[in-house]
């Protein structure tokens, strides 16, 4: 075979792969008749079925839409989104989890929910979604964003451990404080392979709030003064944080640490080989936890009792509090489909009518929903008497004190900066206030910055 | 004629030259024009001045983001092109002894080279994972302590950043990353071993008739003789290293962390730009950087006269 023959081998291949794939692609269109909703979303593993389910329920309900689920699981959604908008074709709608209302808010590039629902509407849907959902979605008094599941922290314990050391429910920090001292006492040793406690650096947020702290003060009209992460209070949770870091070394807390990132699988770092007695996570591991039991119980094993609690708090401190983070719907500003990207929206959050579907899919992920409305259903409340430990999730869901990042222009880089703080002062054993005040500034910098440039 | 040749040559580079002008000069320049202006990709820039290049010098004066960044990068460079350098002279100088298997030891060498970076980058995460890798499980064998390697804040050169309760664990993420470099070490024994082939073996005869062993050899024949590839690969290692980045994002679960010790200018101009939304700052310090590796790169040129023997 010569070239010529070669090339033009080559070519007919070529377009037989375009003929098939064009093909490929169209019969993935809409039903005819249906406006197509394209929807990108984070969510992988095994809530992918459920998603799709609810994306087929929807997409069997109605005769105008047809949403077009597009899963693109992994840390860069929001660098996709934001590449997409840059270039002038972003999705219809996206389901986030990242602290991006604020930022993208501000920068024009979504649609404020205001512009898709009438005005009782967004009355009744500000009745409908718990405090933390409508903070979650809100910036400058306008909601940018639909919450359609909240992530909520709290204390899982092995009850059984602790009883084992004569210990009980932590109620307050010196409570924790015990427990930690007596399950891994400090000292010398190297290698330890258990923990009653350590805290993350990651949840400073949560022991900020915990510790009647505010990370911003969102009614100044000084840039300087919106940023208070070097509050005392906020500067006493770290110093506090930090004492685990003195009482173990730096050292001692990473490697402890590094063995977590080896745990096969999802393992819940707290049911491997009992390697914590308390250990601060989402409602998500309940479903973890069942699994586990039920591998333990199929093998012939006793299987620990676990409790949950809420974050204890010290004396001044808030109850019932912590850092909420939560899964919501954006709608971009040069989106083509809004007003069936806003019907998809209602359905799955289960705002006006859709609360037993929304409940439904809820249960069906252990997700906890963004309204009491969609608590009340039968479907969920099934939910909580298969999983008890979801109760107290979802007590907490409805607490005023359950706070998320502060929706500010920066809250990306204000996100990072405390994170990195907190990093510094337990891996580095800098000093808390100075650290805190250093962020702070950056973070004003930047914000003034940003403020200026509207 | 000639305009006829002229425009054969054009069109015939034409796919180049739009991709240059496209690719690479427009950005260059339009991040020089941004670098001066507030500008987050959404709207149109805003020219500011000097804004961004205060801020850096700011952050640089406070010891900042920046100056974190700037050291990490340093410290990676430093270490990484100096370990490659030695490394890679040594293992050369090995494989060019005449021994049975030679062939099979040079490739087996320049093998870890042609494994795709991130392929690489999960391999070594494996590898120096401080509880279940290969690399802390050698060690404690031979009865040394089990380093932190990527949870660690540490760096090994840098007695100030060891943790108060080290007890041995010294070795940090930078020093996990400066390991990783020196899997890539095949391509450099190409050419080290390449430019020993080309020292003529006259010298060596005339050195051993004067009665100079082995070492006298190496250190006033072989040395001297591949200073001029030295000198190029301590030139492309320091421009690389500063480039850095798939295998940081990687192993910092692209943040930088812990605690900033991954957090190269490389790095840190990607969260800035992509995830700051913050473009002109961005641009700023691509522009710093690139004037810094210039700087030193002139350096380089001119202390070379001293030690590069043409």
């Amino acid at each position: 075979m010569n070239v010529r023959n070669l090339f033009s081998a080559a070519l007919v291949i070529a377009l037989l792969v375009a003929i098939v794939l064009a093909v490929g692609v169209r019969s993935e269109g809409p039903p005819i008749g249906r406006e197509e909703v394209v929807f990108w979303h984070f969510w992988g593993g095994r809530d992918r079925p459920i998603v799709e389910r609810i994306v087929d329920r929807f997409n069997q309900s109605q005769d105008r839409y047809w949403v077009r689920a597009i899963a693109m699981p992994g840390s860069n959604l929001d660098l996709k989104f934001f590449l997409s908008v840059a270039g002038g074709d972003p999705p219809d709608l996206l389901n986030q989890d990242d602290p991006i209302v604020a930022d993208w808010g501000h920068r024009g590039v979504l649609t404020p929910l205001d512009e898709l629902a009438t005005s009782d509407e967004l009355k009744r849907l500000d009745d409908w979604l718990y405090p933390a959902a409508r903070q979650l979605g809100t910036y400058e008094g306008r909601l940018y964003a639909l919450c359609n599941g909240l992530d909520i922290r709290a204390l899982y314990c092995n009850e059984t451990l602790l009883a084992e050391h004569g210990l009980e429910l932590p109620k307050t920090i010196d409570d924790l404080d015990l427990i930690a001292e007596t399950v891994a006492p400090s000292g010398e040793t190297t290698g330890r392979r258990r923990m009653g406690y350590l805290p993350d650096p990651r949840r400073l947020w949560a022991w900020g709030i915990v510790f009647g702290g505010s990370f911003a003060n969102l009614q100044a009209t000084d840039p300087a003064a919106m940023v208070t992460a070097d509050s005392p209070e906020i500067v006493e949770a770290l110093t506090w944080m930090a004492g685990y870091s003195r009482r173990y070394g730096p050292s001692e807390l990473a490697a402890f640490r590094s063995g977590e990132q080896a745990l096969t699988g999802a393992s819940f770092p707290l049911l491997s080989d009992r390697r914590y007695a308390v250990v601060m996570d989402g409602q998500w591991r309940v479903r973890d936890l069942e699994t586990a039991e039920s591998a333990a119980t199929a093998n012939g094993q006793v299987f620990d009792r676990f409790a949950v609690v809420p974050l204890p708090s010290p004396l001044g401190g808030r109850s019932e509090a912590g850092w909420v983070n939560g899964n919501f719907f954006v709608v971009p500003k040069l989106a083509h489909n809004k007003q069936g990207a806003w019907e998809f929206m209602k359905f799955w959050s289960g705002f006006e009518g859709h609360e037993a579907e929304a409940a439904q899919a809820c249960a069906a992920g252990g997700w906890i929903p963004a309204s009491q409305q969609v608590v009340d259903q039968r479907a969920y409340q099934q939910a909580i008497e298969r999983w008890p430990l979801l109760r107290t999730f979802v007590r907490l869901a409805a607490s005023e004190n359950q706070v998320p990042i502060p929706a500010l222009p920066v809250a990306s880089m204000y996100n990072q900066e405390v994170v990195r703080a907190a990093q510094e002062v337990l891996y580095r054993g800098a000093d808390p206030a100075e650290t805190l005040q250093a962020a702070s500034a950056r973070v004003r910098v930047r914000l003034e910055e940003v403020l200026d440039a509207r | 004629m000639q305009r006829n040749e002229l425009k054969t040559g054009l069109t015939l580079i034409s796919p180049w030259l739009i991709g240059f002008l496209a690719l690479t000069l427009f950005p260059f320049l339009a991040s020089l024009y941004w670098s001066f202006c507030e500008y987050d990709m959404l709207g149109s820039p805003r020219w500011v001045g000097l804004r961004n290049y205060r801020r850096l010098a700011a952050e640089l004066a406070d010891g900042g983001t920046f100056a974190r960044a700037l050291a990490n990068t340093a410290y990676y460079a430093v270490v990484s092109v100096s370990l490659s350098v030695v490394m890679g002279i040594t293992l050369a100088v090995s494989l060019s002894q005449k021994v049975r298997g030679r062939a099979i030891y040079r490739s087996l060498c320049f093998l870890p080279s042609v494994v795709p970076l991130v392929a690489a980058s999960v391999l070594w995460m494996w590898l120096l994972d401080p509880q279940q890798g290969l690399v802390n499980g050698v060690l404690q064998t031979v009865h040394l302590p089990a380093q932190n390697w990527f949870q660690s804040t540490s760096s090994a050169l840098w007695p100030s950043s060891w943790p108060a309760d080290h007890m041995g664990r010294v070795f940090g993420s930078k020093d996990g990353l400066v390991l990783m470099s020196l899997w890539g070490i095949g391509n450099l024994l190409i050419i080290y071993l390449a430019a020993l082939g080309d020292i003529p073996k006259g010298l060596y005869e005339a050195a051993e008739l004067d009665g100079a062993g082995r070492v006298r050899q190496f250190l006033h024949i072989t040395l001297p003789m591949l200073t001029p590839v030295i000198f190029f690969n301590v030139v492309m290692g320091l421009i690389q290293s500063v480039q850095a980045f798939t295998q940081i994002y990687l192993v910092s679960d692209g943040r930088g962390d812990p605690a900033g010790s991954t957090l190269t200018l490389s790095m840190h101009l990607f969260l800035t730009a992509f995830k700051d939304l913050d473009m002109g700052y961005a641009s700023a310090m691509a522009w710093v950087m690139f004037v810094l590796v210039m700087l030193v790169t002139i350096w380089l040129f001119r202390t070379s006269r001293h030690w590069v023997h043409h």
